[in-house]
């Protein structure tokens, strides 16, 4: 994760074609995201993710405000890492609607991420 | 009704009424026994059969979930994971009992092949649980191929008095299979044909033509959702590739994805996930979000209609 890794093609992306590149946030613990997250992005924002938890300490950001979509299954990556931290909290900030959405369907009331938009 | 209790597991009985008086004597009763046996009970009927049961009860209503199933159970394919399960999983230890009405004389034509499918798969969801969910049925209103269905679908019957019978005619599987109906290509729609490639691009084709058919807010995301779990699910374990078409119909928004996959498992998108479980919840994110859900699958192939109110 030290530097930025994009997945779906070689850049700049064709229209329509998903890419997904994670970064190092700087200066606080945690990723941001620009893209969309979705079965052409999975493996990338998965190794994010682990990457993330192997460097979690009581608090890690998630920012997404460039992440223009996220499907089921890249919700559930992120709930799934947050439930398997062992203390703490990840805070997702600015992500695209059907985040918040999907959460509050198939997890509410989790409070091992905090939404903030 | 005395004998609707515990000698086996899952226990499945339709009840058929024609009266009102009818419909309030049994389901109380019915409730009053799990009261005695100090069970967990959830009501999920239409808005005025809540009021009758809740009249009916009293002060005895205290404590029992009242859903109403207009809304809960709008979509039948939602109710067994986010109702019936929803309910049984949240009380785990012990008998539980539930009445479920998925069936009222407003259901039209396109909603009943799901609505009966739903009832056979109740006995699927809950085979060997220490569960009890009576249904009830509108002898007067219903169509009696409904009835008929309904016969189908129960182990047990009871009637509007009370007499309870074993049904001769159970066979949950057939009623699967004879609602597993063809879904045939609407020639007016909007279509896109899409490969693993086009996922992004099926996705806002399908997003601009919702919100040209006159959806909008929430729903336009929730489209934009079930058509990427569809759409994917082609990519992944339905030959790589699909067609998806859009059009209005009777008020309604239908969305299909049509590919050439094989749908095995008759409860996919209906058994809920454990908490940390990383698969299983994008047919079920389509039934929860939908009004309706359509499926056909075959050798040739499988179509899956969603429909969601202009």
């Amino acid at each position: 994760m030290d530097a930025p890794h994009v997945v779906g093609g070689p850049a700049p992306a064709v229209p329509g074609r998903a890419a997904l590149e994670v970064s190092p946030l700087p200066g606080r613990s945690g990723i941001r995201a620009r893209g969309e997250i979705s079965a052409l992005t999975r493996p990338s924002w998965e190794q994010a993710l682990s990457e993330l938890a192997r460097q979690h300490a009581s608090v890690s950001y998630v920012e997404l405000s460039d992440v223009a979509f996220v499907d089921v299954a890249g919700v559930t990556a992120l709930a799934v890492t947050a439930m398997n931290l062992p203390d703490g909290r990840v805070v997702v900030e600015n992500p695209p609607p059907q985040l918040p959405r999907v959460l509050e369907m198939f997890w509410p009331g989790l409070d091992r991420i905090e939404v903030a938009l | 009704m005395s004998t609707v209790t515990t000698h086996e597991a899952f226990v499945h009985p339709a009840l058929f009424y024609r009266t009102e008086q009818e419909y309030t004597q049994q389901t109380v009763a019915f409730l009053r026994e799990g009261l005695t046996n100090g069970e967990p009970m959830a009501v999920a009927v239409p808005g005025p059969n809540l009021e009758l049961i809740k009249a009916g009860l009293g002060g005895d209503a205290k404590g029992i979930l009242f859903l109403d199933m207009t809304e809960a159970g709008r979509n039948p394919g939602r109710i067994i994971p986010k109702v019936l399960r929803g309910f049984a999983d949240a009380h785990p230890k012990g008998r539980v009992r539930i009445i479920g009405e998925p069936i009222w004389a407003g259901r039209s034509a396109v909603e009943y092949p799901a609505c009966a499918q739903h009832e056979a798969l109740i006995n699927a969801a809950f085979e060997g649980r220490a569960v009890t969910i009576l249904c009830p049925y509108d002898e007067v209103r219903l169509d009696p191929q409904v009835i008929a269905d309904a016969r189908v679908t129960h182990p047990t019957l009871i009637s509007g008095d009370g007499r309870e019978s074993v049904s001769d005619v159970y066979n949950w599987q057939a009623v699967v299979s004879r609602y597993n109906q063809e879904l045939p290509t609407v020639p007016d729609a909007a279509a896109f044909s899409y490969g693993g490639e086009d996922l992004p691009a099926v996705r806002h084709f399908a997003v601009a033509q919702a919100m040209r058919l006159g959806l909008a807010g929430e729903r336009l995301m929730d489209v934009e959702l079930a058509v990427a779990e569809l759409t994917t699910n082609s990519v992944v374990h339905g030959g790589g590739r699909g067609t998806l078409a859009i059009w209005a119909e009777q008020g309604q928004l239908v969305c299909e994805v049509r590919d050439a996959g094989r749908l095995t498992d008759p409860l996919a998108g209906r058994r809920p996930p454990e908490h940390g479980q990383l698969g299983g919840r994008g047919l079920m994110l389509v039934h929860y979000v939908a009004d309706l859900v359509r499926v056909h699958t075959g050798d040739d192939g499988t179509t899956v209609r969603f429909y969601l109110s202009l």
